[in-house]
Formats: structure tokens, C-alpha cells, sequence
């Protein structure tokens, strides 16, 4: 594919291009800005410090495995993965259980919207109408399971343009990107993301496949899918999918960049996480469509 | 050879664009409406993870996005495969069709799902591990705007920029679909006594040639046949990978995927290229290690 | 350039392309293309009136390993030369081979490239891949010895010679490995702190440059080439160490068609995006 920066999700395009840690825009970027009748004001920022563990957080009451386990019932999607096999044994992992971390859900989204708040506050302050080349990042502060939440922009004012409402609205965009979602009719209102966390507590069937052992009792025919774990990645998807959907009301997304990690714990075991962020935007005017561009070779 | 006339010649020049009365009316309206509000045009709920440009030259031929769409998938391979053999490892090719293939028809259903005429910019990343292949895919699911269009044609699943999609579109062909390909082979083993042997010569090692040349052919063969399987004509912006695997550095493995494209109907249209001469310095471009002209 | 002796017929005529070559070629045959060009390149190809036929490669693994060097003195080591030379040589004329089969005229955006293996000691894989073309004319535009031609061109500068009365050929390399002498003790302290030209290190990249570049250049003349666009020089140690280098001169020869330059007016234009 030619040409990497259309395909670059919005947010990473920006991080690219931002010079060092206090200027929030790059020359181009501000070149267009002023373009566009936008007045940066000041760099933005909001942070927020959340306790991050990787396991459950007291009180889910998940058992080891073995006869009578009790299945774990987070609130959240969960589906059991039981194992064919009518054995029961300290070694044969009789119980399967794929769920939704729904604590580790709400950390993060708590993290990030304070972050956010914050950030949003600070823009409110100074009277701006919106922030621009928004940049969030979520970094470890330290082993113990710390995880700094960050988010941060450039405060604009529209020139010449009705009073700022109470809440200003945000976008991942900047420059010349911007100034071409505007004109094409639509307006920024806000950036959004949206995390899942799945847990894999494999089976029998889904420990022997991942770890490619093919044990007498295992009834599972080698080198097929490994469907617990399968489902899992297709959940964790669709519910980012589905907590960003449930914060756009009527309104898009665009830009979308969708980013899922998985973490092997061992034995089959695994956790996946997703998290999807896009730039929320409202239809201002109907779409104009452009005539078809010029395809040109350029001689340099 | 006559240089054809460049598309958009003739056409009246777009009405120049107030960005800046565009950028007040835009703030007004997202200020005025409550969270969620209804704006003037009709209200589709998109998703999308296609950039402004993209989408821009989706539209000027007459497509719109609608979803994000996925599909993933992971096949077991069993232990000792990887062990030291001869010829090829066979279950692991057979776990990377079977991979893709998976992934495949599940962005392609979610993509009908979600009412949509295919997906484009699939961004494809696969994994092997000692124990298993994973292939995920990820992409922005497309339609024409109102119906229009292809409606009897199959949904198709394609790695080609919204761009790309585009261009190809005005020059008369159309995606169908992935065609992915792959082969694991071991590495032939030399006998110690012709070892000794070319050892001090400059010598062909047809052996290992042979063996390499094979697997390569092998996995655009897959390739191939997926993409005739498609009735593609042809089968662009192919990706092709090869070396040995991390884990097992005796195994190596030739991966080859890319977009089954056909002619709508008739012939190529060609696209007029016009020739530019960009009296750019691109500021953020300059690097001083070019006067060096290295 | 042959002359090493073993048990296989390697470097004159290759031997035929495998088996799975064959079937592959065949599916092309068919009327199926396969392409690594991008889109942009593909359109352009078609703008001149070509077509890709399909992905050919060739490649050899290749035994480049001992020559005795002195370790004073600055020379050519003609023994790898003949190695990587013949190496890469065997890669190309494969893909040509598999061009051929194809009925193409031609492949475009040729990419060598060279790997090596951990189980291969000494050894190194040498790999020719490309797009194969025909011009859809059905006039021949095979070179001169009647071969299709290769050219590490990319579909952009492809159409634009095309565009200027020029056609490719075929990718021309000349190769020259050298060794260059270890400077003795006392002429390093000799010299130590000071600023000076070093005449070893001088003489010997100047001579291997010119012995690599003069090959390429006589490939060409065998072409009966009027030129050679795009060329460059690498400089690679592989897997010998930093004082023996290869220098490998790598171009594409090229022909005068005609003198119609059809080459439009350029438009300047100053871009206003990122």
C-alpha cells in the first residue's frame, strides 16, 4: 500500500508529528489553524493516577477448577466452556469459563474520563470553543500495577464566533485534517473511546491446543481452532465496539484506530484487551461530494 | 502515445469554501444541540477507521462507510512439528490457510451484517507461534450511498485503501475478495560428506535451493488458486514474506497475500495521469544528510 | 567468469525451474495475473500499454565462502567476485526463465536481495523477484538478445521513460569484492592523531568502485544499450568481516525508441497538504 500516513489512525498521525512535550502544534498545523479561523490559546492537560491490577479485585469469588468450581459472574458477558469429558481430576481442567473483567473495565474508563474531565476543565477556563490534536496515553508509573492516564490538547477560540459553550468540544484532528472534516459538513464534538477486557480461563480442550500438546484424554483433533479463546477475540471486539456505540447518540465516529492486546498467562490461559478510540462527529450540513481528483505523477 | 485528457478537466471549479464561517457554524451547532442531538441531515451512525481523506475520495465515486468490522481466527498446531523433518510442515501451512480462511468469512458476515458491499483497508496481521496461527482482520465496512451500484454482486473483503478502491473503481475493476497463500518447510539438511566437499568451494546448493525455490512457488500457487477460486482476473498489491521462525530457526516459512480484482465490464479505463512539478521545500522534509547525496 | 569445479552443473545454463514453478506458471497462463505492484503502479503500467502477467522469482543458495587473502595487501578476491556474481546471476536468469514462460516482454520493478540462514553457514540465499509485463500491442518489445527485459524501475518511472522514447532492457550488475589491506602497526602510529589521507584505503575503494561500475557498464554495451538510468552502489560485508567489502553497481540499461518525446507540459503546483 502506498502512501502510509491515510491509513495512520488520526491519534498516531499526531503523536508522529508533535515536536517536543510543551508545543502542542506543529508549524503546518498551526499554519492551518489560523487557516481555519481557529486561535490556539494554550496547551491542555488532564491526569489521573489509577491502581491497576491484572486479576480480579476482591470479592468475584472465582474458584480453581476441579469439581463443583463456581463460575464467576462479573455482571458482564460470560459464557462457560465446560469440558466433554466426564473426568474429574486435579490436572484435568474440567471448567472453562471465557468472562467480561468488568472491574478492569471500569478503572479504565474511570482513569480516562478524569483525565479527560480535567483536561476539559482546564480548556473551559479560558473560554475556548474547542481542543485540537488531542494526544491520550496511558503509561506505568511503576511495577506495582500503577498506570498514569493522559490526556492533552491545544485550546482553541473561534474567531469571531458566538460565545463558548460550557463544554468545548474536542477532537484527535488537527490541521489540515480538520480543516477537511469541516468541509465536508461535519463538526467535532468530542473524541471517544471505549475498552473491553476478556479473561480466558481455558478448558481442557483450549490449554491442550494452545500449548499444542495432544494428551490421550484430550479428544481434541490437532491443529483445529481453538474456539474458546476465538470467541473471546471476537467479544472483546465487539463490545469496544459497543461502549463507543452507546456514547454517540446520533452522531459518528470517524477516524477510528481499534487496538487489541492479548496477554498469554500460561496453560491456555489468556487476556485480552481492547481498546477503540475515534473522534465523535455531528453532520453540520449536508455532504457535498467532490468531483473525482486529478490522479497526478509528480516529477521531483 | 497521446496523453489522454486529465479527468475533471472541463468540469466548473467547486465553489471556493468559507473554512472559517464553516468553523463557526460547526461550533454553534455542536454547542446549541444537547448531547446527541439530531443534526440537519439525516442521521446515519457510522463507524469508521478510514481518515478524512479516504473517505473524501470514497464519496466522490459515490461510497460511504459504515462499520468498523473484524474477524479473527487461531488454529492449534501440535507440538514436535517443528521439530527437525524434511519436506514441508504440513500442518502448519494447513493452520494458516485454515487461519485466514476463518478470519475471512468472519469479517466478511459481520460486513452483511452491518449492511454493507464489502470491506476496504483491511489492516492484516498474523502471528505464528510455536503452538498456534492467528490471523486478524480488521477493516471499515463500505457501500454506495443510497444503494446505488453493485447490489447483485458478492460482498468482498480487501486490504486495498480506501484510495486505492477508488482508483481502481474509475478504471473499470472491482475487489472480490483476500487470497491468502503459505508454506512451512524445514530446512534440507546437508550430508557431512558433502559438506566436507563444498567446503573451500563456490558452489551451488541446489539441494537447498531447490527446497526453497519450492516452498516459495508453493505458497503464491495457494495464493493463485484461492484467487481463481474468486473467478478473479487478477490479483494485486500482493505482500510476500519469508524467513525462518523465531522459535525454530530451521523452519522457515513463505507467506504470500493480497486483493483478487476483475474488470466490471469491458475494458480498462485509463486514468490520464497528469505530470506535476511540485515547487514544494518541504520544511518538516529537510535533512542535511541528503547533501551528501547518500 | 566460470570457474569453479564441483559436482553439479551450476553456473552455465540453469537447470529447469521446479516442478512447482511449472504448475504456478501454468495458473498464469490461464489468464490470471499476480502482481506485487501497488495500485498506482499498476495503473501506470497500464497508462503505457502494458499488463503484468505475474510475480516471477528465481533464486540460488549459493556457497560463498573461503578465499585465502593476504592479509597485507589490497586485491580483489576473485574467487567470491566469480561467487556472488554467478549467484545472483543464476537468481535473474531464473526469473527470467519464468518470465519467458510467460510470454512476457518484460519485468519491471526488479528487487534483488540477498539472505542468509543460520543453518547455512558460508551460505547465503539469493533472490530475484519481480513483476512480468507484455505490452498489450502484442508488438514485441523483448531486448535486444531477444530476452524479456529486466529493470529495478517502479511503475512510476517506468511510465515516465516510456514517456521520454526510452525502453528498459535489462538490469545491468557488475560486482567486486574486495579486500583491503590491514595497515601494519607502525604505519598506524605513524599516522596516529593526525589528519591525513589514507592512500591504502584511497586506491583500493577507488579501484573497487571502477571495477565494479566498468562490469556493469560492459553488460550494457552487450545490451547495445544507449544509457544506464538509476544507477547506485552498494557496499555490503556480509558475512566476511569489515575489511573485505562487495561492491555491487546495479542499473537499468536502456534503449532509444524513438525521438517523440511525448512527455506533457508539467503542471507546478504547490501542495498545500501535510
Amino acid at each position: 500500500m502506498s502512501g502510509a500516513p491515510a491509513d495512520l489512525p488520526e491519534a498516531a498521525a499526531r503523536r508522529f508529528a508533535e515536536g517536543a512535550f510543551t508545543s502542542g502544534l506543529t508549524v503546518p498545523d498551526f499554519a492551518a489553524c489560523l487557516q481555519m479561523g481557529l486561535e490556539p490559546v494554550g496547551f491542555v492537560q488532564g491526569y489521573c493516577v489509577m491502581q491497576w491490577k491484572w486479576y480480579g479485585m476482591g470479592g468475584m469469588g472465582l474458584g480453581m477448577g476441579g469439581y463443583g468450581a463456581q463460575y464467576a459472574n462479573t455482571g458482564g458477558y460470560s459464557e462457560n466452556w465446560a469440558c466433554p469429558h466426564g473426568m474429574v481430576s486435579a490436572e484435568h481442567r474440567a471448567w472453562g469459563q471465557n468472562f467480561e473483567q468488568t472491574w478492569v473495565e471500569s478503572a479504565w474508563t474511570e482513569g480516562f474520563t478524569s483525565a479527560y474531565g480535567r483536561m476539559v476543565e482546564e480548556a473551559a477556563s479560558v473560554g475556548a470553543h474547542g481542543i485540537v490534536g488531542v494526544v491520550d496515553t496511558n503509561q506505568p508509573l511503576s511495577d506495582m500495577g500503577v498506570l498514569e492516564f493522559r490526556v492533552q490538547g491545544t485550546a482553541v477560540r473561534v474567531t469571531d464566533g458566538t460565545p463558548p459553550a460550557d463544554e468545548p468540544w474536542t477532537t484527535y484532528l488537527a490541521g489540515q485534517r480538520l480543516a477537511k472534516l469541516v468541509e465536508a459538513g461535519y463538526a467535532p464534538v468530542s473524541i471517544a473511546a471505549g475498552v473491553a477486557s476478556v479473561r480466558v480461563w481455558a478448558n481442557c480442550i483450549t490449554e491442550n491446543l494452545t500449548e499444542g500438546s495432544n494428551s490421550m484424554y484430550s479428544m481434541a483433533q490437532p491443529g483445529s481452532e481453538i474456539d474458546q479463546t476465538v470467541k473471546a477475540h471476537s467479544v472483546v471486539r465487539r463490545l469496544a465496539r459497543q461502549r463507543v456505540r452507546d456514547q454517540l447518540g446520533h452522531d459518528s465516529l470517524h477516524g477510528a484506530a481499534m487496538a487489541t492486546t492479548e496477554r498469554e498467562l500460561g496453560q491456555g490461559d489468556a487476556e485480552l484487551q481492547c481498546i477503540l478510540r475515534g473522534n465523535r462527529v455531528r453532520r453540520f450540513k449536508d455532504f457535498d461530494p467532490m468531483p473525482a481528483p486529478v490522479p497526478t505523477v509528480r516529477l521531483l | 502515445m497521446t496523453v489522454p485528457a486529465p479527468v475533471g478537466e472541463g468540469l466548473p471549479a467547486p465553489e471556493p469554501v468559507d473554512l472559517k464561517a464553516e468553523m463557526i457554524r460547526a461550533t454553534e451547532v455542536v454547542g446549541r444541540s444537547a448531547p446527541g442531538g439530531k443534526g440537519p441531515a439525516k442521521a446515519t451512525r457510522m463507524l469508521s477507521d478510514l481518515s478524512i481523506d479516504e473517505e473524501l475520495v470514497l464519496h466522490s465515486i459515490g461510497w460511504e462507510p459504515i462499520e468498523l468490522v473484524s474477524g479473527v481466527s487461531i488454529h492449534s498446531v501440535p507440538m514436535y512439528v517443528w521439530n527437525w523433518g524434511q519436506g514441508e510442515i504440513e500442518y502448519a501451512s494447513a493452520a494458516y490457510a485454515r487461519s485466514f480462511a476463518r478470519a475471512t468469512e468472519r469479517i466478511h458476515a459481520e460486513c452483511t451484517k452491518a449492511g454493507g458491499r464489502g470491506v476496504v483497508g483491511v489492516h492484516v496481521e498474523w502471528g505464528v507461534h510455536r503452538h498456534h496461527i492467528d490471523v486478524a482482520l480488521v477493516g471499515t465496512a463500505v457501500r454506495p450511498v443510497d444503494g446505488n451500484g453493485l447490489s447483485a454482486d458478492p460482498v468482498f473483503v480487501s486490504d486495498l485503501s480506501g484510495r486505492d478502491f477508488a482508483l481502481l473503481h474509475n478504471a473499470g475493476w472491482e475487489p472480490l475478495g483476500l487470497a491468502a497463500g503459505a508454506s512451512f518447510v524445514y530446512a534440507p539438511r546437508r550430508s557431512m560428506g558433502t559438506a566436507v566437499k563444498q567446503k573451500g568451494q563456490n558452489v551451488e546448493l541446489t539441494n537447498f535451493t531447490e527446497a526453497m525455490y519450492a516452498a516459495r512457488e508453493s505458497a503464491m500457487e495457494r495464493m493463485q488458486t484461492s484467487a481463481l477460486g474468486m473467478e478473479g482476473t487478477g490479483v494485486v498489491e500482493v505482500k510476500v514474506t519469508e524467513g525462518p521462525m523465531d522459535f525454530a530457526h530451521h523452519a522457515v516459512g513463505f507467506t504470500a497475500y493480497g486483493t483478487v480484482v476483475r474488470l466490471r465490464t469491458g475494458e480498462h479505463r485509463h486514468v490520464g495521469a497528469r505530470m506535476i512539478l511540485p515547487l514544494d521545500d518541504p520544511v518538516l522534509g529537510f535533512d542535511a544528510t541528503s547533501l551528501r547525496g547518500s | 567468469m566460470s570457474d569453479t569445479t564441483d559436482m553439479s552443473d551450476t553456473n552455465d545454463t540453469p537447470q529447469d525451474l521446479p516442478e512447482g514453478a511449472s504448475r504456478r506458471l501454468a495458473e498464469l497462463e490461464h489468464g490470471l495475473f499476480t502482481s506485487d505492484l501497488s495500485v498506482n503502479e499498476f495503473l501506470l503500467i497500464k497508462e503505457v500499454g502494458f499488463h503484468p502477467l505475474g510475480f516471477v522469482m528465481g533464486s540460488s543458495i549459493y556457497h560463498t565462502g573461503i578465499q585465502t587473502r593476504k592479509w597485507g595487501q589490497s586485491q580483489e578476491l576473485t574467487k567470491l567476485t566469480e561467487a556472488m556474481y554467478n549467484a545472483r546471476e543464476l537468481a535473474m536468469t531464473r526469473m527470467e526463465e519464468e518470465a519467458a514462460e510467460l510470454g512476457a516482454d518484460g519485468v519491471v520493478g526488479v528487487r534483488l536481495d540477498v539472505n542468509y540462514y543460520e543453518w547455512g553457514k558460508d551460505a547465503a540465499e539469493f533472490i530475484a523477484v519481480g513483476t512480468a509485463v507484455k505490452a498489450e500491442s502484442g508488438v514485441s518489445h523483448r531486448n535486444k538478445l531477444g530476452k524479456p527485459f529486466t529493470s529495478d524501475l517502479s511503475g512510476q518511472d517506468f511510465w515516465t521513460l516510456m514517456q521520454t522514447g526510452h525502453i528498459p532492457q535489462g538490469l545491468v550488475m557488475g560486482t567486486c569484492v574486495y579486500h583491503i589491506a590491514h595497515r601494519g602497526l607502525g604505519a598506524t602510529l605513524g599516522s596516529a592523531g593526525q589528519n591525513v589521507e589514507l592512500p591504502n584505503f584511497t586506491q583500493a575503494l577507488y579501484e573497487a568502485r571502477e571495477l565494479a561500475m566498468t562490469r556493469m557498464q560492459d553488460e550494457a554495451t552487450e545490451l547495445g544499450a544507449s544509457g544506464i538510468v538509476g544507477v547506485r552502489l552498494e557496499e555490503k560485508s556480509h558475512q566476511w568481516g569489515s575489511h573485505t567489502i562487495e561492491f555491487l553497481s546495479l542499473g537499468t540499461a536502456v534503449v532509444k525508441t524513438s525521438d517523440e518525446v511525448t512527455l506533457p507540459k508539467p503542471t507546478t503546483i504547490i501542495s498545500l497538504d501535510n
